[in-house]
This record gives C-alpha cells, sequence and structure tokens, in this order.
C-alpha cells in the first residue's frame, strides 16, 4: 500500500500510454516513443500536471472557504453569485486577473520585477511534489521530506525581498524587509518545534511521522510545539496578526504594491499555496495526518479515498483556525513581532524541545499510549 | 537605510480622505510629518454668500459627510442669531435626536475605520452594520441617509414619523448591547493593548496650544465639552456626563469616544421620551417668506419684505462629534448671507500631527491617525 506514490501511478500511466501509441507506430518512430527515458519523462510531466491542477484547485478552493468564514464571522454572506454559494468565484476573479494587463514601473529592475513571482509561486509548488496526502498517494518517496519542505518553504523571502527591492517603489521596500525580517525571525522557532516533533517521531520522514501517530495524536503531548509551531506558520504565511508586511493601512500593499494583473495572481496564489502547506504541515505532524483515532467507527475511514478525505478536512479545519484568528486580531508591530519572535517562541521552542525528550525517556505515557518506534 | 520622505496620500489607505501626510522616516521610525491638506477644497463658504440661508443647509451636509447633522445644526445656529429667529422647543429637541443619533454615527464610523487601521477586519463591519441602524433612522424621517437637508432656519422640516420613538428606542436597546462586544474585542486583546497603550500621546496643554479639541481633549484629561460649557438647544435640559479619561493615548481616544456613545445612549432615551409627551409645532411661525423656501423666485414680494429686515451677527459653538465646532454668520439685511465662516475641528487636530506622530514608528501612524477621526470634507470645506 505504501509503495504506491503518485510518481508510480504516473509513472504506470506514461507506459501504457506510450506502448500503446507505439503499437500503432511505425517502427524507428516507436523505438524513440517506448525508450524508457521518454517514458520517465512523460511520466514526470503527468505527475506535474496532477500536482499543479491538484495543489491550484484546492488553492483556489481554500480563499472561497476563507472568504465564507470570514463573512460569517463578519456578519455577513461571503462570496454568493457565481457558482453554487460562490464556489466558482475565485475562479471568476482569477480569469479576471489573467485578462488584466501586466504592467512594470518605469524605474523597476525588469529581471528581478518578473522573476520575483514566479520564483515565489514555483518554490510554493514545488513543496507540494513532496507532501504525503494519503498512505497511498504521498507523491514521491523520500527519506528526508520534512526537511525539504521546510527548506524550500523558507526560500521565500529571498524572492519577496528582490520583488520588492526591484519593484523601485518605497513601500515595496519598506513591505519587503519587514518580510525578510519577519520570515528569518520566525523560521527558528519553527524549526526547533518541528525538532521536537523529529525526536519523538524518530523520523525527518512525514508519513513515517503520521505513522508514527497511530496510537495518539502528538498535539496533546506536544502542545507547546504545536502552538509554536502554528504562531509561526502564521508569521510565514504572513497571515493577521503578522501581516505587517503587507499592512495596507501604513504599507498600501507592502511588497506587492506595484504588483498586477497576473502577477500579482502569482502572489496570491503562492500566499495561499504556502498557507496550505502550512496547514497540511500542522495535520500531517500534529493531527495524525490522514488517520482516525481507533475508536471511531470503522465506516468512516473504509469508503474509497476516506485517507484523502479526512486529510483535506483536518487540513481545511486547520485553515478555518487561521481564518478565526484573522477575524479576530489586530496586526502587531514590527518591533513586537520580532520581540515575541526572538523572546517569547525560541524559549518556548527550547521548552518543546525538553518535553519532547522526557516524552521519549518515559516512552509511553498513561493515557495515551505508547509511539511505536519507542514501543515496548 | 537613509532617511527618506515618503507620501502617506492623497491616494493611501491609511488616510481615510483626501489629504496627504508627508512622513520622513528613518527605518521605521518616524523623524518628521507635515500635513498638507486642501485635496477636497470646494469653497463651501464663499458659494454659502451666494445662496439663500436655506440654501447653505445642503453645503453643510457635504461638510462632513460622517456628521451632517451636526454641521447643519452649527450653521443654523449661527444663521438663526442672525436673523433674529426662535425655534420651537419641539425643533430644540428634534435637533438634539440628530445631534445625538449623529454623533452615534460618526463614532460608530470612527471605530469601523480606527480598528482597521490596526488590522482587526470583523469589528470594521460590525461598526457599519449597526451604524446601518442609525442611517435608517435618519432615512425613516428624512428620507436622506447622509446628506439629510433636515433642519431650517427657525425650525426643522417636518416632524418625526409616528412609531419613530419606538423604532429609535429599538436601535438603542441593540446598540447597547454591541457596547460591551466593541469593548471585548478591542480591549480585550493584548495585541491592541500592545499597540495603543501609551501611543500618539498628546498632552493637555499641547492640546491647548494646538487648538485640540472634542474626545482627543477630553482624552488628556480635560472636562471640555461644549454642551455642558455653552448649552445649545436643549442640552441645558438634558442629563449626561462629560466623557474623560486621562492617558492622553490611542486607548484613551478610544475610551473617551465609546464613553460618548453611551452618553448619547442617555441623552436620546430622555430626548425620545420628551418627544413622545410634547407634541407641537417643529417650525417657527412668521418666517419671512424669503428665506422659508429655497429656490424661490427673487423679486417678489418676499424681496420687499427682506428690505426691512434687521441686520445681525450670528455666533455659534457646537460640540461635533470630531471636537469643537465654530460658525459666524454675517446678516446684511440681504437675502443671503454676507459672510459665513466655519471653524473645522479636524483641521487642528490634525495640523498638530508633528506633536503626537514623530519618535514612534511608521507602523503607528494608522492607529494614531484612526484615533484622531479625519473628516476631510470639513477639513477642506
Amino acid at each position: 500500500m505504501a509503495s504506491q506514490t503518485l510518481y508510480s501511478v504516473s509513472n504506470d500511466l506514461a507506459t501504457v500510454l506510450l506502448n500503446g501509441l507505439g503499437s500503432i507506430l511505425p517502427g524507428p518512430v516507436r523505438a524513440v516513443v517506448t525508450n524508457p527515458d521518454v517514458i520517465v519523462g512523460l511520466s514526470v510531466l503527468i505527475f506535474a500536471a496532477v500536482l499543479l491542477a491538484a495543489s491550484m484547485i484546492n488553492t483556489i478552493v481554500l480563499i472561497w472557504w476563507e472568504r465564507k468564514l470570514l463573512g460569517r464571522f463578519m456578519d455577513r454572506r461571503g462570496a454568493m453569485h457565481v457558482g453554487y454559494a460562490g464556489l466558482l468565484q475565485n475562479f471568476a476573479d482569477g480569469l479576471k486577473l489573467f485578462r488584466k494587463n501586466t504592467f512594470q514601473p518605469r524605474e523597476a529592475d525588469a529581471l528581478g520585477f518578473y522573476s520575483g513571482p514566479l520564483a515565489y509561486m514555483v518554490t510554493s509548488l514545488i513543496i507540494f511534489g513532496i507532501l504525503p496526502i494519503s498512505s497511498g498517494w504521498n507523491s514521491g518517496a523520500l527519506p528526508l521530506t520534512l526537511l525539504l519542505a521546510l527548506a524550500i518553504f523558507s526560500f521565500a523571502p529571498l524572492f519577496i525581498f528582490v520583488s520588492a527591492w526591484s519593484s523601485n517603489n518605497k513601500y515595496s521596500l519598506m513591505g519587503g524587509m519587514r518580510s525578510a525580517a519577519q520570515m528569518i525571525a520566525y523560521e527558528v522557532p519553527i524549526l526547533l518545534a518541528v525538532v521536537a516533533v523529529v525526536i519523538v517521531s524518530g523520523s525527518f520522514d512525514l508519513s513515517t511521522i503520521v505513522y508514527e501517530q497511530q496510537n495518539y495524536w502528538f498535539w496533546g503531548p506536544l502542545v507547546v510545539a504545536l502552538i509554536v509551531f502554528v504562531a509561526g506558520m502564521l508569521a510565514e504565511m504572513e497571515r493577521i496578526p503578522f501581516d505587517l508586511p503587507e499592512a495596507e493601512a501604513e504599507l498600501v500593499e507592502g511588497w506587492n504594491t506595484e504588483y498586477g494583473g497576473m502577477l500579482f495572481a502569482f502572489f496570491m496564489l503562492a500566499d495561499y499555496l504556502r498557507a496550505l502547506v502550512g496547514s497540511i504541515l500542522v495535520v500531517l505532524l500534529f493531527l495524525g495526518g490522514w488517520t482516525l483515532p481507533s475508536w471511531v467507527p470503522s465506516a468512516a475511514t473504509s469508503f474509497p479515498l476516506a485517507g484523502i478525505f479526512w486529510f483535506m478536512v483536518k487540513t481545511y479545519a486547520v485553515f478555518g483556525l487561521f481564518v478565526w484568528v484573522r477575524a479576530s486580531l489586530p496586526r502587531v508591530r514590527t518591533d513586537q513581532l520580532l520581540r515575541v519572535g526572538w523572546n517569547r517562541m525560541i524559549p518556548l521552542s527550547l521548552l518543546s524541545i525538553f518535553l519532547a525528550a522526557v516524552l521519549v525517556t518515559v516512552k509511553c505515557l498513561p493515557v495515551f499510549g505508547c509511539v511505536p518506534s519507542m514501543g515496548v | 537605510m537613509s532617511e527618506m520622505w515618503i507620501n502617506m496620500g492623497p491616494q493611501h489607505p491609511m488616510t481615510h480622505g483626501l489629504w496627504n501626510l508627508r512622513v520622513k522616516i528613518d527605518g521605521e521610525m518616524i523623524l518628521d510629518v507635515d500635513p498638507e491638506m486642501g485635496y477636497l477644497h470646494r469653497g463651501i463658504e464663499k458659494i454659502s454668500e451666494d445662496r439663500h440661508y436655506n440654501e447653505v443647509i445642503t453645503l453643510m451636509d457635504r461638510c462632513c459627510y460622517v456628521a451632517g447633522f451636526s454641521w447643519e445644526h452649527l450653521y443654523i445656529l449661527g444663521a438663526e442669531e442672525a436673523l433674529h429667529v426662535e425655534p420651537p422647543e419641539r425643533a430644540e429637541y428634534l435637533r438634539v435626536l440628530c445631534d445625538e443619533f449623529q454623533r452615534i454615527g460618526s463614532h460608530l464610523m470612527w471605530y469601523a475605520a480606527f480598528v482597521q487601521d490596526i488590522g482587526l477586519m470583523s469589528p470594521f463591519l460590525y461598526g457599519m452594520r449597526d451604524r446601518d441602524l442609525v442611517l435608517d433612522l435618519f432615512q425613516s424621517y428624512t428620507g436622506a441617509r447622509m446628506t439629510y437637508e433636515y433642519m431650517r432656519v427657525g425650525g426643522v422640516r417636518n416632524d418625526v414619523p409616528p412609531g419613530f420613538t419606538d423604532s429609535a428606542r429599538k436601535v438603542l436597546d441593540w446598540l447597547t448591547a454591541r457596547f460591551p462586544e466593541y469593548d471585548q474585542l478591542c480591549l480585550g486583546s493584548t495585541i491592541f493593548r500592545e499597540r495603543c497603550d501609551e501611543l500618539g500621546i498628546l498632552k493637555a496643554a499641547d492640546c491647548v496650544k494646538h487648538g485640540v479639541t472634542g474626545p482627543m481633549l477630553r482624552s488628556a484629561g480635560v472636562k471640555r465639552d461644549l454642551r455642558k460649557d455653552r448649552p445649545y438647544s436643549a442640552y441645558d435640559r438634558l442629563e449626561f456626563d462629560v466623557a474623560v479619561a486621562d492617558a492622553a493615548d490611542v486607548t484613551a481616544r478610544y475610551l473617551v469616544r465609546m464613553e460618548e456613545m453611551r452618553q448619547s445612549v442617555r441623552i436620546l432615551r430622555q430626548v425620545l421620551d420628551w418627544l413622545d409627551r410634547h407634541p407641537g409645532p417643529v417650525l417657527a411661525d412668521h418666517l419671512p417668506r424669503w428665506l422659508g423656501a429655497p429656490y424661490a423666485p427673487i423679486g417678489n414680494e418676499g424681496y420687499l419684505l427682506k428690505r426691512n429686515y434687521p441686520k445681525g451677527v450670528g455666533f455659534s459653538a457646537i460640540e461635533e462629534p470630531h471636537g469643537e465646532a465654530l460658525a459666524y454668520v454675517v446678516n446684511d439685511g440681504g437675502e443671503h448671507p454676507y459672510r459665513v465662516k466655519f471653524r473645522s475641528p479636524v483641521f487642528a487636530n490634525i495640523s498638530a500631527a508633528r506633536q503626537y506622530l514623530v519618535g514612534y514608528h511608521v507602523a503607528d501612524i494608522p492607529p494614531i491617525m484612526g484615533s484622531v477621526d479625519v473628516c476631510v470634507g470639513e477639513v477642506d470645506r
């Protein structure tokens, strides 16, 4: 079961497709088409296309989810008109942005101005290539997926700063600097909080981490790490209360002030991609991934694609928490943000590591049970 | 990073209207500020010289788009003194009704804009939602939601419709129940207190030096409210307290405005009771025809009457939601005012920006300017 990956499925699909195609083609062309390298190339393409489609659709639905939730928090209904309950509203918005003219400020540095949003978008997409979605649907079998995901996740400040600087706008520059300072400050507590999870589960592989949570989910014993991780993720995603890089009250739109049309859509989509990745990581690291507790009736987990279904439910619930925070908290100030980051979050994350070490020492908890790898 | 000037405005989310705050910054620190006004100047004072007395009321609604009634009232008081007209008592109470509902509406608008400035999203819509109830009330007896043209020299245009006082009481009950929710969302939030405590401090002495009035002055501990100190209309017959705070910071201004809304509710309950018990005329008898009807043809018998009309000078001062607004109306015997001059409280309040902005962070500008409650319409006039 676990050996089946999204890549292996697309590889099978490419093999069938190309062999079928080769059987109706003349000899020399058939040799080219059925070449193993070509099959690998096509399977990579299929893999990437499926991932792109899945992550994009999820992102857009996520935006819908946020708009509806925010609407309810604000005593209104959110998008209602395009599609059922406004489900297609964001597709319409995306289409509008796609049709808009892309412009560039006269003094802007074209290379940075155009490559920034693309790189931001692409790096956010890459993470989806390594995240396991369900026991049968982890996209690639890599041993260090957690580390790789966080490493790619932390590219963002560089691209944000590049695009902000090359926009040649004072608001953009200030927003870019705030963004860089904030993301770098919150990388550290996030990584330390993740270390707590790694200590308990004994693995950097996200699938293994989920497997290790079969007796109890990590959010209970590692609640300190969870708090640090969620708060850090809020800062990494630049959402309220930590959205000061694009604080619209003082910085107009922050680092993407000068971007319009599709370039803005790239930033917007990449932001929500990162939000999706953040929610997924919370689910994978602390909420048991696609698994459900053993007391849940088996009917809830036995239908087809149940793993993916519960995984998505959890992910959207976690994102709903982020939306709730956004709807009810004001924005903090830069110096307060950095002070909280360095003075509160890092000690807390060190505490979470200590708690994880205690957990490893005692091996089994009275209420929760044992972690399989440490189990008796 | 070296020092640089940035323009916050005239098109900037912080400004809430057309004005420009030039800010000299070093990194995130504010070194100097330079407020620039005048983008919304429409020459209201000059246009007034070319209009009949009652036609100026239309301009007053446009003076401040969130406090139209207050400015109507201000002008009407000045014009009535200049024209030697006394309104009936019921009209005075109706004006207080308008004023106080307008104060609630204006403060709710301020609340919505202010919380949006510090990043609170939901209360923004709560404030707008509740302000809509007040606007619905206005619509029920003036026909308009923002530009009312309701007050007249010598009274008000029409009485409130039957059943109005009950629906107004319902709105007051709803608002009273919402105020704790507002406080919970702001004062109950640690981030809000971190952002707003000891921010944008303007001490009483500086307030006086710069002519800063209204909630900003009262938040510095000065118990000055024209409704108490120089009562006009029916305020001397109504019971209420002046909201005062001591800290002179953004939180103090928040507290003062919240308390003012509660006091307005208190005033309004008395006014509604009075209106229920005292029916009567709302417009004075024997008004000169030439100021009675706007757009009346010039040169009829009203013109003749006007010749012998006594000259006069009117001065009025009211406690507008933003501060103390003053008006000076000169009647030289003509059918138009000879001169109308207004004193806008917000003009003085944002002119003192250097006093309460320098030394704080760039991110502090929206909360501080939000706590000032800028209404550019009345600044530029």
